[in-house]
């Protein structure tokens, strides 16, 4: 175990975790653009550097379009970058994401997540997670707001690694987790500085550098184009290793860990397995442990890791169940079942036929609650003993 | 055997006289484009860093797979994102103390239309950085589809002439204009004609940037769009400047100043007159566009005026 | 899966390196007539070099000669010298194109 000292217990909201988690690893460049619910975001940077905490190039930039671009070029010219935005502004900023992973650029951005145009809301939802999973950026969902500091430090060390060098996005809720406030413990700063110093380390990544003849972006001509296209997924399998390398590292510095790419929650002789992302995890926890009291043998596997899809973990957690419930803060255009569920769906040939259950709920911030997730487990297991049961739930609608 | 005069004053504007670019690259015979993308290393420097986007200059400006065309540092971004990218490499050579003049180089397309609240928004800002608008009044790249810059009654491709088109039926945006009045610290226009007043403003323009943001609109006709010889170019680009259609002006903080007098500007026609995208032009027509120049250009007599 | 394609770039993302390799076209097999220079008439301007866009005019110390590897034909030096010293020539009649 590293010695590290301990951190000051603040009592703070998620999006200033997300602020404090950036300003610690000294971004060189930032931009904000407001949008609810992580505008907090901004001004907190906003703060940090106007009292001198941080000595970042704030940008307030005119658009999140523009946000994205700024620090794509930042980090593309040999710099650390950090940005946060939400649904509407992260389709708006949608070409400049493409841009930035296949570029390789290793930008760090902090989402609250929140339901996507098309129907007008100002709530919470992953919609925005699964409308950007093909976007070739590594996307982690968390929990609390402890884990939101935490995985905006293991965010920088996972994007910058040499062997890496994607974008990577740290997913919270929206409304639940941003703008409420727990006890965080904000590591000092000279213990992140250690935490990330291995970077120092390895190589130079390639950058611009005025006066040397090389170029950024050239055209990828036929077989050159899937040779990048090659090397950038390649780079996404190797970052699958590389989250859990970090996060056990990260546990041996600070004394917090949570499983890398996904957490396992009493599931060593589990029956039945719920699956979970986000808030709503800890949610499912107490129903897990409350369960279990009445003797079901119900398991919980927290989903944090969804880019790239963490399937030989998933696989061996998920073998040999009798049944398993997905709950989706999310739908699934054209494949009428959770995004999530699909995915995890697609893992039947490892893991076998086995009733699949995709509950679609939470969406609009309208609350995964206990007694929600309490049938959840009911229905799974009922599955679980060869009953019959309905493989897509929207659960809001069944109310 | 005619006495040997002094070679022209524009070269001894050159920093640099070797050129960045290959030997042969692929622009059209006759372009303007060319003769501007080789002319800005040369008096600007060679350790510029270009940004640009998908428009005329990319298929030259951009690699292909490993190889490029020049031996210039170069940022390719979409049209979107120039003038944020641009902003993201300003900001950030600026904290690590590296000296560097970024150069984004765009067409009107972008920055009038898709490009301009990045563009916009930098301005604003102040950024460090040139931007140079090359002025083909279109989509030149992509097959001369109208911009925001096309003058009114112009044929293009989406803006043909036929039974019930006249060619475009609005007026252009005034975009140097647009950007002086941001206030920036410096705005200029310029064209090919008159390379002396070209080199003066880039050099300007170089040492106007470690103020604040910059602004260069370059009058750049497509021989193969607007139907012009390829010859006729820089002679186009002569009468834009005498007829007033494109008058030759700078502003530093929105106080304007001409930079060419024109005593006898020319009639419009005698542009039109050159330019095949303006061979189906009637007089009520002619009448427009003749106006448009004039009340353009009382327009900057007067903000030139204000500021004396 | 066994890969034969031999890697064209060193680096992770799509960059180019003029130190590596500097790519450069055949424009001079795009003409269709070549500009001819009268060194009687002509004062030395330096104007056709500056107007080319192509910048292939050589300076030979008191004249200028075209760069035949990669002039494109375009008439512009011809169009612009103030003394009508350069004349486009059809490249039918050379026969060193």
């Amino acid at each position: 175990m590293v010695s590290t000292q301990k951190g000051q217990v603040r009592v703070i909201t998620g999006n200033a975790a997300a602020a404090y988690g950036a300003m610690l690893c000294r971004p060189d460049v930032a931009t904000s653009y407001p949008i609810t619910p992580m505008s907090e975001v901004a001004e907190q940077l906003s703060t940090f550097r106007a009292e001198g905490l941080v000595d970042t190039e704030m940008v307030e930039v005119e658009g999140e379009n523009s946000a994205m671009n700024v620090v794509a070029a930042a980090t593309l010219a040999g710099g650390r970058a950090f940005t946060a935005t939400s649904s509407w502004g992260l389709v708006f900023m949608y070409d400049a994401v493409q841009h930035a992973s296949g570029f390789r650029a290793p930008v760090v951005m902090a989402i609250a997540n929140r339901e996507t145009p098309g129907i007008l809301a100002v709530s919470g939802g992953q919609q925005d997670i699964i409308s950007t999973r093909d976007t070739g950026w590594i996307q982690i969902i968390v929990e609390d707001c402890q884990e939101i500091l935490d995985s905006v430090i293991m965010a920088f060390r996972l994007a910058e690694d040499y062997d890496i060098q994607l974008p990577v996005m740290v997913n919270y809720d929206g409304f639940y987790l941003s703008y409420m406030a727990m006890p965080v413990e904000v590591p000092e700063r000279e213990d992140v500085d250690r935490f990330l110093a291995p970077l120092k380390q390895q190589p130079e990544r390639t950058k611009l550098v005025p006066g040397k003849p090389l170029g950024c972006g050239t055209h990828g001509i036929e077989v050159g184009f899937v040779e990048l296209r090659y090397k950038h997924c390649m780079a996404m399998q190797r970052a699958l290793e590389k989250v859990d390398e970090i996060d056990r590292s990260f546990g041996e510095f600070f004394g917090r860990s949570y499983g890398g790419q996904i957490e396992e929650y009493r599931t060593d002789d589990a029956d039945i397995i719920l699956v979970t992302s986000g808030g709503a995890t800890g949610t499912a926890r107490v129903v897990v442990d409350a369960k279990r009291e009445q003797g079901i043998k119900v398991g919980l596997v927290k989903l944090r890791l969804f880019r790239p899809f963490p399937r030989q973990r998933l696989s061996e957690v998920l073998k040999g169940r009798k049944a398993i419930g997905v709950i989706d803060r999310s739908v699934g255009f054209g494949w009428n079942c959770g995004p999530m569920f699909m995915e995890i769906r697609a893992l039947t040939p490892e893991i076998g036929i086995i009733p699949m259950l995709s509950y679609i709920d939470g969406l609009a911030n309208l609350d995964i609650t206990i007694l929600h997730i309490e049938r959840v487990v009911d229905e799974v297991y009922a599955a679980s003993q060869g009953k019959p049961y309905q493989e897509v739930t929207w659960i809001p609608l069944e109310e | 055997m005619v006495e040997k005069t002094k070679k022209s004053r524009v070269f001894d504007y050159f920093q640099e006289k070797e050129e960045v670019y290959a030997g042969g690259v692929a622009w059209c015979a006759g372009c303007p484009l060319e003769l501007t993308l080789r002319f800005v290393p040369k008096v600007l420097g060679k350790d510029i860093v270009i940004v640009g986007c998908p428009c005329c200059s990319a298929p030259v400006l951009y690699g292909q797979n490993l190889g490029t065309w020049h031996r210039l540092s170069y940022y390719s971004t979409l049209m979107t994102g120039v003038a944020s990218s641009a902003t993201g490499l300003a900001r950030y050579y600026k904290k690590i103390g590296q000296d560097a003049t970024i150069v984004c180089y765009t067409g009107d397309g972008c920055a009038a239309d898709v490009g301009f609240q990045p563009l916009s928004g930098a301005a604003e800002r102040n950024e460090k950085i040139i931007y140079i608008c090359y002025d083909n009044e279109g989509y030149m790249n992509t097959g001369v589809q109208r911009s925001s810059t096309t003058p009114i009654h112009a044929a293009t491709t989406t803006t043909p002439i036929g039974k019930e088109s006249r060619g475009k039926p609005t007026v252009p945006k005034n975009l140097p204009v647009i950007m002086a009045m941001h206030e920036s610290a410096y705005v200029a226009t310029a064209t090919l004609s008159h390379l002396e007043d070209f080199a003066k403003k880039l050099l300007k323009a170089k040492e106007k940037k470690n103020e604040g943001f910059v602004y260069l609109h370059v009058f750049c006709p497509c021989p193969v769009g607007w139907r012009i010889a390829s010859d006729s170019s820089i002679q186009v680009c002569r009468m834009a400047v005498r007829t007033n259609y494109f008058p030759l002006w700078e502003a530093e903080y929105g106080k304007f100043r001409l930079t060419h007098e024109t005593p006898n500007p020319r009639p419009v026609q005698e542009l039109t007159g050159l330019i095949g995208k303006f061979a189906h032009l009637k007089e009520d027509q002619i009448e427009d566009l003749q106006r448009m120049v004039d009340e353009r250009y009382a327009l900057i007599k007067k903000l030139c005026e204000d500021n004396k | 899966m066994v890969i034969k394609h031999k890697f064209l770039m060193k680096t992770e993302g799509a960059w180019s390196d003029a130190d590596e390799l500097l790519l450069c076209l055949d424009t001079g097999s795009w003409r269709t007539e070549r500009p001819v220079a009268d060194r009687e008439k002509c004062n030395y301007c330096g104007l056709c070099a500056l107007y080319c866009p192509p910048q292939c005019m050589k300076d030979m110390g008191d004249y200028f000669v075209p760069n035949l590897d990669f002039c494109k034909g375009c008439g512009v030096c011809a169009k612009e010298c103030p003394r009508n010293a350069i004349t486009m020539v059809p490249e039918g009649e050379f026969t060193d194109g």
